[in-house]
């Protein structure tokens, strides 16, 4: 990445510690996963640059991260959702594909037009997902709409993203840059790469969209204009509070990355999650021990208020709202917050936080002025 | 090395300090005001802050929350600059490093506390790695409940973050608990949050009020620890909640950590109105040190009598009326609980002069059990011929007896319904009828000899017979017990008990005083021949050693080069450096005066030239 140096020697040993530890953690882990079916399916409602539509999201599984197998980020549990052996072949996944397909048939009354994949993994990186199976998908879904893969910066590539656009969906890149900070990145969450990297990912993406975006031009007095424009784009993860952050330094550093995110040409959509604790991770040890309490609701709701002058989509979807394990706030006013913010995620309106008000926001203020990473957590 | 942080007065593993900042901080203390956060490392570089005397600046740092494993704590440590302000740095419970700063901020902090053993693991560790004049600071952990055990448990600042977290949430906290609000019709407080009608409080009072009610309970802090009786408050308080009373019990097991912490005298009542007080370490340590370094010298029967509330026991009506029966023809030992067997040398040391026991004439199991335990180690160390037993039942029969059936010497009972009955006392007098009377000087002697032994060890009294074995927490002690104690043949007292003076040779120029009793504390203090004869005898001296100055009323801890590790508050010691040799009374423990470079370290009594 750079010449050595006392700070690139440090991050050396932060990252060598971290992966250390999260491979025993993850260690202890012992179920396997047939790979003839997919993590997870389900159907929801997404907010997307052509509007809310209606979303298949799969959690495709391809054998898991690389970088997990190496350790991985502290916060992910995912990985640990692999099949025996690390790889799965063309025709298993192929056989997940139809299980989807299978499970929207049954779920919903028409086929989504926004089809989500994601693999806890990198579903560009073609030793996870075949460039054969690639192709193989693109074609399956090409009578819908968009698209969203997921992917580490790294195998980003025009020629990849291509293979989408070429079949007439809109794509977008879901890249898990969790912060724009590239020290909270590489020391809490233990990601390798620095957000120069995501910049480039981004102008990968910007240029088939650039190029699909001529073909329109070019098709647009033949063609019903509007209606099948072909994008590419980038949607950025974020990671509401990693470990060892407190609330408010994790507020600060959302309220940020999503600025950052949004200035970067290609990013047209933010997605800000609040960290949740799933098991074998390292973050679970330090909930288990007293050390972690995933962010409040109410920090989502204020990082989304304060960001939703920028220019891109920003949402977010608290997992596990109202548990102990997921974002929350007193136990009274989780769902009514959690109504909220998935109000403000189709509608981008800030004034749906206007409409709730609970007595713990006194309490989450006290949070947002006083924790530190020498008393957290200050409040359960 | 500390600059701002100085500890003046100790009760226990708790101390009275001073946070020297432009505006000086006793503590314990609450740290809100003056605590600057130079912020997490984790989120972002931080240049050294530039700080000030007015703040204690928290230096940039990398916390470790609890869970934190050992590889990552050792990958993301934080050098810590060298500053010249007062500055406070942030480490780990699980392996706390000496940073050279004024104050140290434990990560963990509100994983600890509620967790008697997790805390009071991690308080023995902390104070073990980290220099004894450093301040410790938790922070978003205290409440009125629980501050007075973390400032037993050593701990030195808190902050208010939580007392207000718990206000915003309508909990309303007093030193015996936390309320929900809407259970309180009324509000059992006085604090000008809480002046206004009940109906008219809000949580934003409720926040005012826990913060005061937080800083009422440091004041309290303060000044039972000034006092040297937080222990009794403790003992009471502590109650209020389990995880509380766990802690002050298991720090009790840690005997090692408070023993070294514990003074060996001081001038403040002990209340034994606890079961727990029977674990208290000058209750443990007297015991043990009446027997396994005190040693009787009367050929007399040992007459066993109850205590009295008076103290000492001879100023007390039932002892006067004792006394008058026994006229100096036996040896009296008093049995009391929590204290178990005190000597009539013994009865103003410390604490036998100095408890005050709850009196209803039932003894708990556990009272019985320590009290029987300590008379038969007694009986077993002590040559008598007979024991009568001059006490009531309840308790104390039941003690004799069970101790009778396990020691040689024969016990004989002379108390009837009460011990001051006319016929009590007649036929504890006729129990003594043809022992002879031992005579004043016999007495006095032995008791400046008991009060060496007690304070020195087994070869403390110049006694010849005595080779003795160390009392547990003292230091190492030569096998070869000879007379080359403090006292030799030559000693003569002069005085009155309980103000006696111990000489060399006749009183006056024609001999030498060696030491003084203190009847307050039941010690002896030295003088410099004294100190001279306790150097040249086999008794294991405390010695403190200091640079080449000549001491004037104190020495300071900076001036202190090495100082023996047994030492411990309330002391005699020697001080000795290469320009003088003095006598005082030690102010901190031993490892205390090498590691701090702030505070009185000796009062000297007397220092000359050489």
């Amino acid at each position: 990445m750079s010449t050595p140096t006392p700070e690139a020697f440090e991050q050396g040993r932060g990252m060598d510690a971290h992966n250390a530890v999260m491979r025993e953690v993850r260690a202890e882990r012992d179920e396997t996963y047939d790979p003839h079916e997919p993590t997870r399916v389900w159907i929801d409602e997404d907010n997307t640059p052509d509007g809310v539509r209606q979303s298949l999201t799969i959690i495709l599984n391809t054998g898991g991260c690389r970088w997990a197998r190496a350790g991985g980020c502290t916060m992910c549990g995912y990985v640990a959702e692999s099949v025996e052996g690390g790889s799965v072949s063309h025709e298993a996944l192929m056989d997940q594909i139809d299980v989807c397909l299978d499970h929207e048939e049954t779920n919903a009354d028409e086929p989504s037009g926004l089809v989500k994949i994601y693999t806890s993994g990198s579903f560009l990186d073609e030793r996870e997902v075949p460039a054969e199976t690639r192709a193989a998908i693109a074609e399956t879904f090409a009578d819908r709409d968009r698209i969203v893969v997921e992917s580490l910066p790294d195998f980003v590539t025009a020629e990849a993203v291509s293979d989408f656009t070429d079949v007439g969906l809109s794509t977008d890149v879901a890249i898990g840059l969790e912060t724009a900070t590239d020290r909270v990145r590489r020391d809490c969450v233990n990601k390798y790469f620095e957000f120069a990297d995501f910049e480039a990912a981004c102008e990968e993406v910007r240029a088939v969209d650039a190029d699909v975006g001529a073909d329109d031009v070019a098709d647009e007095a033949s063609t019903d204009a509007g209606t099948d424009d072909v994008s590419a784009g980038v949607k950025a993860y974020l990671l509401l509070k990693p470990p060892f952050l407190a609330e408010p330094e994790a507020v600060d550093d959302m309220i940020a990355s999503i600025r950052r995110c949004a200035a970067v040409e290609g990013c047209h959509t933010v997605s800000m999650n609040p960290c949740n604790v799933q098991r074998y991770t390292m973050v679970d040890e330090l909930f288990f021990e007293g050390g972690y309490r995933p962010p409040w609701l109410w920090s989502v709701a204020h990082v989304l208020a304060e960001t939703a002058d920028v220019d891109a989509i920003v949402v977010s979807d608290p997992v596990g709202h109202g548990s102990d394990r997921g974002a929350h706030n007193c136990g009274e006013c989780d769902d009514r917050v959690q109504t909220a913010i998935k109000d403000f995620d189709l509608r981008q309106d800030p004034s749906v936080f206007e409409q709730v008000d609970c007595e713990c926001e006194r309490t989450w203020e006290h949070v947002l002025a006083a924790e530190t990473s020498y008393n957290m957590p200050l409040a359960r | 090395m500390t600059d701002y942080f100085e500890v003046h007065e100790r009760d226990g593993a708790a101390r009275l300090g001073e946070l020297r900042l432009a505006d000086p901080v006793r503590t314990p203390a609450r740290a809100d005001s003056f605590l600057e956060d130079a912020g997490s490392l984790w989120a972002a570089d931080r240049p050294v802050p530039d700080g000030d005397e007015s703040a204690l600046t928290v230096l940039p740092h990398r916390g470790f929350p609890a869970g934190t494993r050992q590889e990552v704590r050792d990958a993301f440590r934080v050098d810590h600059p060298d500053v010249e302000f007062p500055s406070a740095a942030v480490a780990s419970a699980a392996d706390p490093v000496d940073a050279g700063a004024d104050a140290y901020v434990i990560s963990e902090a509100p994983a600890l506390v509620g967790h008697a053993q997790a805390f009071v693991e991690a308080m023995v560790r902390i104070k073990r790695s980290l220099p004894a004049d450093t301040a410790v600071l938790l922070s978003g952990v205290a409440t009125p409940l629980n501050v007075a055990t973390l400032a037993y448990a050593g701990v030195d600042l808190v902050d208010g973050t939580l007392a207000r977290v718990k206000g915003s949430q309508g909990k309303y906290l007093t030193a015996d608990g936390e309320h929900f609000l809407e259970d309180l019709s009324e509000l059992p407080c006085a604090c000008p949050a809480c002046a206004g009608p009940r109906e008219e409080f809000t949580r934003e009072d409720c926040e005012e009020h826990n913060l005061n009610a937080l800083d009422a309970e440091l004041r309290r802090i303060r000044h039972r620890i000034h006092r040297g009786r937080l222990r009794d408050y403790i003992e009471g308080q502590a109650r209020h909640d389990q995880w509380l009373t766990a802690t002050f019990r298991r720090l009790d097991d840690e005997w090692g950590f408070l023993e070294r912490r514990t003074p060996v005298i001081r001038d403040a009542e002990i209340t034994a109105a606890s079961a727990e007080t029977l674990d208290r370490v000058e209750i443990r340590r007297f015991a043990d040190r009446v027997t396994s370094r005190y040693r009787s010298r009367f050929d007399a029967p040992l007459v066993l009598v109850p205590c009295s509330a008076t103290k000492p026991y001879s100023d007390s009506q039932s002892h006067r009326q004792f006394h008058d029966a026994i006229q100096w023809r036996g040896h009296i030992a008093s049995m009391t609980s929590p204290i178990g067997v005190v000597p009539q040398e013994l009865e103003t040391t410390y604490p036998a002069q100095h408890y005050d026991a709850v009196v209803t004439g039932d003894w708990s199991s556990e009272e019985i059990e320590f009290v029987a335990e300590v008379l038969r180690r007694y009986l077993e160390r002590n040559d008598y011929p007979r024991v009568i037993a001059h006490v009531p039942e309840d308790g104390y029969r039941e003690i004799c007896e069970r101790v009778a059936d396990a020691v040689d010497v024969p016990f004989e009972y002379t108390c009837g319904d009460h011990p001051t009955t006319d016929d009590s006392l007649a036929a504890l007098a006729a129990a003594l009828e043809g022992e002879p009377a031992y005579s004043k000087r016999e007495r006095e002697h032995n008791t400046v000899r008991a009060l060496a032994d007690y304070q020195f060890g087994p070869a403390g009294s110049g006694d010849p017979a005595e080779g003795g074995q160390p009392a547990g927490d003292g230091g190492p002690i030569s096998d070869e017990g000879t007379d080359a104690g403090l006292f030799g043949d030559d000693l003569h007292t002069t005085g009155r008990y309980p103000k006696l003076q111990a000489w060399s040779g006749p009183a006056g120029d024609a001999g030498t005083q060696l030491a003084t009793m203190v009847p307050q504390y039941g010690v002896l203090s030295l003088t410099l021949a004294g100190a001279r004869r306790w150097v040249d005898s086999d008794v294991p001296t405390k010695r403190v050693e200091i640079d080449g100055f000549v001491p004037q009323g104190s020495v300071l801890a900076p001036g202190v080069v090495d100082a023996d590790d047994a030492i411990r508050v309330g002391d005699e010691v020697v001080v000795e450096g290469p320009a003088a040799f003095a006598v005082g009374r030690a102010e901190m423990h031993g490892a205390e005066m090498t590691d701090s470079t702030r505070g009185i370290a000796v009062t000297v009594r007397h220092a000359e030239e050489r």
